[in-house]
C-alpha cells in the first residue's frame, strides 16, 4: 500500500486541449479516493495518468515516494478496474484472475492459493471455468475486481466500474465495494460521474470541472459547505435551488428577499460565515437544499423557528419515503456559469424543460405523509440555518474558509 | 397454442413462389458449376481421345508420373511455405500500421499490388528477377549489399606478362607470384597487364619503391602497377611517369607454405609488407583480386524458381492479408489491451498473448484462404517461369492446364488432374464455410 501524489499534473491533447490542469491531490495511504464531476472533467485522464496509460504533460505523480512519471504501467505496481471490465474473452474466469500472478512468476501453488482466496471472497468459485461470455454482468464485474485483488497491488484504481450495472445491482455492489476496502485497506482511486456513488464510497471526494480541482472533502463537508456553486449544484440530488436575492437588513433583522419571499438570516449564519456582513445591501446568489424543505402540515412540533413558504405544487414525485414537490417561484433562473455546468450533466443536453418568463423551478423534498398532489396549494417550512450564500460575480461560496482570502 | 391445419396456415410465401425466386441462382449454379464438376469426373475416366474407358488409370499415372509427382511436390512447398508467410506478414503490417501516422497512405501502397492483375504482376517480377544486375532489380539489390560488404573491388583479367622477363608469374589457380624470392629490405615490381587502360584512368600514377626510399629493414616494398602506356611507349617492367598504380590489390608475402604478412596496396600502387624476420620470402597477389564480381542469382533457374515465384505471390497477397487482418485488430478491445499492460504485461506479451489469440478466429480465415488459393495457383507460375525451367516450377493447376490444353491434348488426364485439385480444395472450403455460419450463429 501506498500514499498517491499528484503535484501541479498537467495533461495537454494534441491541439491544445488541457484535460487536466495543474491538478494537485494528495491521496493518503489506504484511503479511497473519490473524483467526481461531469463527463469531460478529466477525471478519467488523471486516473489514466496515475495508472501510466496515458503521457503526463506536466508536473509530476507519485505513488509511495517513487515519482513514476516515466515507469510503464506494469513497473507501478497497481491494479485497474475498467468501466466495461475489460476481461480476456479467450481467457477462464481463472486464467482471467490468475493471468497478472503468471506474468510476475509467481509460484503456481501461491496463484492458486490467492485466486481461490479472491473466488471465495467474490463468490465466483462455481464459475471459475467459464469465459467471459457466459457470465452476467454483475458477475463479469466482479471478475475483474478479482483480477485487481489477486495482485495485491500498491493502489486499486477504477473507472466507472458500476456504471454497466443496472440500478439494483449497482447499490449492491456499490455496498460490497465499501465492504471490500473496508477489508482490504488498500488506497483506492474511484472515478465516477454519479455523485450518490461518490458520496457513499468516498473516505473524501474530489470534484473536478474542465480539469481543474474544485474541492476536496469529505462528502458531507462537500454537502453542507460546497467552496462555490458548481460543487453545490453538482453535490446532492435534486441539486440544490438557487436564486438570485438580497440580503438586507433591517427592523425585523437580517433577512434574504427573493420572488415575494423573506426569509429571516440567523445570527449564527453572519458568525459562521466571515464575511457575509459585507454582502449586506446587496445582491447574492442564495441556495437551499430541497431537503431543508419541510411540509408544515407533516412535521408538526419539530419545526419551531422554521421559516414558513406557501407554494404551489406543480409536480409531485412521490419517491415512497419522501415527496419531491416542484414548484415556480416568480424569480429569473440564475445564469451563472457555475450553475449552468453543474445543472447539464454533460450527457445530457438539455434536463430541464424552458420555463418561459422569469420563473425558476424549485424542488423541496417533503415527508412521505404530507400526500401534497400536483395543483395543490402546500405550505413548506425551510430550515435557515442552512441556507447557502454566492457571490454574484465570481460564484464563491461566501464565508467558506477556503475563499476567505481570495 | 392451437396448430392450425391446411396450406393457409403456414408462414411466409408459398414454395411455389420460392422455387421461381430460387430459379435463376439454380439455372446457374447447374450450368457453370454441378454440370461442368460431373462431366469432368465422367470425362476423367475416359483417355486422351476420350473413346477409350480406362477406369482410374489417369488418377494413377498422377501418382507414378515423375513430370506430375514434381507439380505436387511443388503444390506441398507452396502450401507449406506461402499462406504462411503472407498471415505472418500481413499481422506484422497490420500491428506495425496501427501505430503510425500516415498509416493508411501506408496500407494503400501496400493493398495496390491487389489491384494489380497477376498476370502483369507476373510480368513485373519476370524483370525484377532478371539476371543481369543492370536490369533485374533483384540481383541488382544484391549484387550492391554484397558489394557493400565484400572488400574491394577486384581486377578481373588482369595479368602479369607470358614471359621470361616478366618478374611476376601467373599459376594455375589464378595466384599472381613474383618469380625472384625477396628478402626483407628489399623492393618488388609487379607489373600487370590486361586491363583496359580507361578502366584506371582516373588513378594516380604508380611509384616505384626502390630500397633505397626507405624501405624498413624488416619489410618487403613494392609497387603493383599496369604496366602499358596508351598509345605506347614506356618501358616493360618498369614503372614510367605515365602508368597507373593499381590500389586496393592483396599482397601477401609466404615462407614455407605460410602467409607471413599481408597488405593491401595504396592508391599509387605501392605496398610494404611489414613485421618479418629476415629470410626469404615469395610475394604474391591471391586469386581473390582477380575474382569476376558477383552477379546475383539465377533467380530463375530450376533451383530458385519456386522460391522465387513464391516472393511475387506473397508480394501480391501481404498487402490483402494486412487489411484484413487490420480490419479484425480494430476489434480487438482496447481496453483488454490496457488491462494487460497494467496486469504487468510488456509489449510483447501483450501481443503474444492478447492479441494473436483474440485475432486467431481472423488468421485462421486469412490462412485457409491463402490455402485455397495457392492450391490453384496458376498465372504466376506460367508467366514467370521461363519456358525451359518450366517442368521445375510446374503446378497442379498449370499442368492440369498444359495436359489438356497447351500442348498435351489430354483432355481425360486433364480432368483427373481437376478433380484431384478439387479433392484438395473441398476440405479448406468445408472448414471455411463453417466457419462463417458459425460466426452468423
Amino acid at each position: 500500500m501506498a500514499s498517491i501524489v499528484l503535484n501541479k499534473v498537467d495533461k495537454i491533447y494534441a491541439g491544445g486541449v488541457k484535460a487536466v490542469n495543474g491538478l494537485d491531490l494528495e491521496i493518503r495511504d489506504g484511503e479511497f479516493m473519490v473524483l467526481v464531476g461531469p463527463s469531460g472533467c478529466g477525471k478519467s485522464t488523471a486516473l489514466r495518468m496515475i495508472a501510466g496509460l496515458e503521457d503526463i504533460s506536466g508536473g509530476e505523480i507519485l505513488i509511495g515516494d517513487r515519482v513514476v512519471n516515466h515507469l510503464p504501467p506494469k513497473d507501478r505496481d497497481i491494479a485497474m478496474v475498467f468501466q466495461n471490465y475489460a476481461l480476456y474473452p479467450h481467457m477462464t474466469v481463472e486464467e482471467n484472475l490468475a493471468f497478472g500472478l503468471k506474468l510476475r512468476k509467481m509460484s503456481k501453488p501461491e496463484i492458486q492459493k490467492r485466486v481461490g482466496e479472491a473466488a471465495r471472497m467474490l463468490g465466483l468459485e462455481q464459475y471459475l471455468k467459464r469465459k467471459p461470455a457466459a457470465l452476467s454482468g454483475g458477475q463479469r464485474q466482479r471478475v475483474a475486481m478479482g483480477r485487481a485483488i489477486v495482485r495485491e497491488p500498491q493502489a486499486f484504481l477504477m473507472d466507472e466500474p458500476l456504471s454497466n450495472l443496472d440500478a439494483k445491482l449497482r447499490v449492491s455492489m456499490r455496498a460490497s465495494l465499501n465492504q471490500l476496502h473496508e477489508n482490504l485497506g488498500v488506497t483506492t482511486v474511484y472515478v465516477t460521474h454519479d455523485q450518490v456513488e461518490a458520496m457513499t464510497l468516498g473516505d473524501r471526494v474530489c470534484v473536478l470541472r474542465d480539469g481543474v480541482l474544485q474541492q476536496v472533502d469529505t462528502p458531507q463537508n462537500l454537502f453542507d459547505n460546497p467552496v462555490n456553486l458548481f460543487v453545490a449544484g453538482f453535490m446532492g440530488s435534486p441539486a440544490m435551488n438557487v436564486t438570485y436575492a438580497d440580503l438586507i437588513r433591517d427592523n425585523g433583522g437580517a433577512a434574504v428577499v427573493f420572488a415575494g419571499y423573506r426569509l429571516p438570516v440567523p445570527d449564527s449564519t453572519f458568525a459562521e460565515k466571515p464575511g457575509l456582513d459585507r454582502y449586506l445591501g446587496k445582491k447574492i446568489i442564495l441556495g437551499i437544499r430541497p431537503s431543508d424543505f419541510e411540509d408544515s402540515r407533516a412535521a408538526h412540533g419539530s419545526i419551531g423557528g422554521w421559516v414558513r413558504v406557501p407554494v404551489r405544487a406543480n409536480v409531485t414525485e412521490e419517491l415512497g419515503s419522501e415527496i419531491n414537490v416542484l414548484f415556480t417561484i416568480d424569480a429569473p433562473p440564475v445564469e451563472h456559469k457555475d450553475a449552468m455546468a453543474a445543472q447539464h450533466d454533460g450527457d445530457e443536453e438539455e434536463t430541464s424543460l424552458p420555463l418561459g418568463g422569469n420563473k425558476s423551478l424549485w424542488t423541496a423534498r417533503v415527508n412521505a405523509r404530507s400526500h401534497v398532489r400536483p395543483g395543490q396549494e402546500v405550505e413548506l417550512v425551510v430550515d435557515t440555518h442552512n441556507l447557502h450564500f454566492f457571490d454574484v460575480d465570481s460564484g464563491l461560496s461566501i464565508g467558506h474558509e477556503a475563499n476567505i482570502s481570495r | 397454442m392451437t396448430e392450425r391445419k391446411g396450406p393457409r396456415a403456414r408462414l411466409g410465401p408459398s414454395p411455389t413462389l420460392a422455387v421461381l425466386f430460387l430459379l435463376p441462382a439454380l439455372l446457374l449454379l447447374g450450368v457453370w458449376m454441378v454440370y461442368p464438376v460431373i462431366y469432368s469426373i465422367f470425362r476423367s475416366l475416359y483417355d486422351a481421345t476420350g473413346e477409350r474407358f480406362v477406369g482410374l488409370g489417369n488418377y494413377g499415372s498422377i501418382f507414378t508420373d515423375s513430370a506430375t509427382l514434381t507439380t505436387i511436390r511443388n503444390n506441398i512447398i507452396w502450401v507449406v511455405v506461402a499462406p504462411l508467410v503472407v498471415t505472418v506478414l500481413g499481422l506484422i503490417f497490420a500491428v506495425l500500421t496501427e501505430r503510425i501516422r500516415w498509416a493508411t497512405a501506408f496500407k494503400l501502397v501496400l493493398f495496390m499490388p491487389m489491384a494489380v492483375s497477376l498476370l502483369a504482376a507476373g510480368v513485373i517480377f519476370r524483370l525484377v528477377y532478371e539476371q543481369d544486375p543492370d536490369k533485374g532489380v533483384a540481383n541488382a539489390v544484391l549484387t550492391t549489399v554484397h558489394d557493400t560488404f565484400s572488400a574491394g573491388q577486384g581486377y578481373p583479367g588482369a595479368r602479369p606478362r607470358e614471359n621470361d622477363q616478366s618478374p611476376a608469374v601467373a599459376q594455375q589457380d589464378g595466384t599472381v607470384t613474383v618469380r625472384q624470392p625477396a628478402r626483407p629490405g628489399q623492393a618488388v615490381l609487379i607489373p600487370l597487364v590486361g586491363l583496359p587502360p580507361d578502366s584506371v584512368k582516373d588513378a594516380p600514377p604508380a611509384t616505384a619503391v626502390a630500397p633505397a626510399d626507405g624501405v624498413a629493414a624488416d619489410a618487403i616494398g613494392g609497387t603493383v602497377w599496369l604496366d602499358v602506356v596508351r598509345g605506347g611507349g614506356g618501358t616493360v617492367n618498369q614503372v614510367d611517369p605515365q602508368e597507373k598504380g593499381l590500389a586496393g590489390i592483396t599482397v601477401e608475402a609466404v615462407s614455407d607454405g605460410q602467409v607471413k604478412a599481408t597488405t593491401e596496396t595504396a592508391a599509387d600502387g605501392t605496398f610494404h609488407l611489414t613485421g618479418l624476420p629476415a629470410g626469404s620470402y615469395t610475394v604474391r597477389l591471391p586469386q581473390s583480386n582477380f575474382a569476376a564480381p558477383f552477379n546475383g542469382l539465377t533467380w530463375l533457374g530450376p533451383t530458385l524458381i519456386t522460391p522465387a515465384i513464391i516472393g511475387a505471390y506473397i508480394w501480391v497477397w501481404a498487402g490483402f492479408a494486412m487489411v484484413l487482418i487490420a480490419a479484425g485488430l480494430s476489434a480487438v478491445p482496447r481496453d483488454a489491451l490496457e488491462a494487460a499492460r497494467i496486469d504487468g504485461a510488456t509489449e510483447w506479451q501483450v501481443f503474444r498473448r492478447i492479441t494473436v489469440p483474440l485475432l486467431a478466429p481472423v488468421l485462421l480465415v486469412v490462412f485457409v484462404t491463402m490455402v485455397i488459393n495457392v492450391l490453384k495457383v496458376f498465372d504466376l507460375v506460367f508467366i514467370i517461369a521461363p519456358g525451359s525451367v518450366q517442368p521445375q516450377a510446374n503446378v497442379i493447376a498449370l499442368e492440369m492446364w498444359r495436359v489438356s490444353f497447351g500442348g498435351g491434348n489430354n483432355q481425360g488426364m486433364g480432368s483427373a488432374l481437376a478433380i484431384f485439385l478439387l479433392v484438395l480444395v473441398v476440405p479448406f472450403m468445408i472448414f471455411n464455410i463453417r466457419r462463417f455460419r458459425r460466426d452468423e450463429r
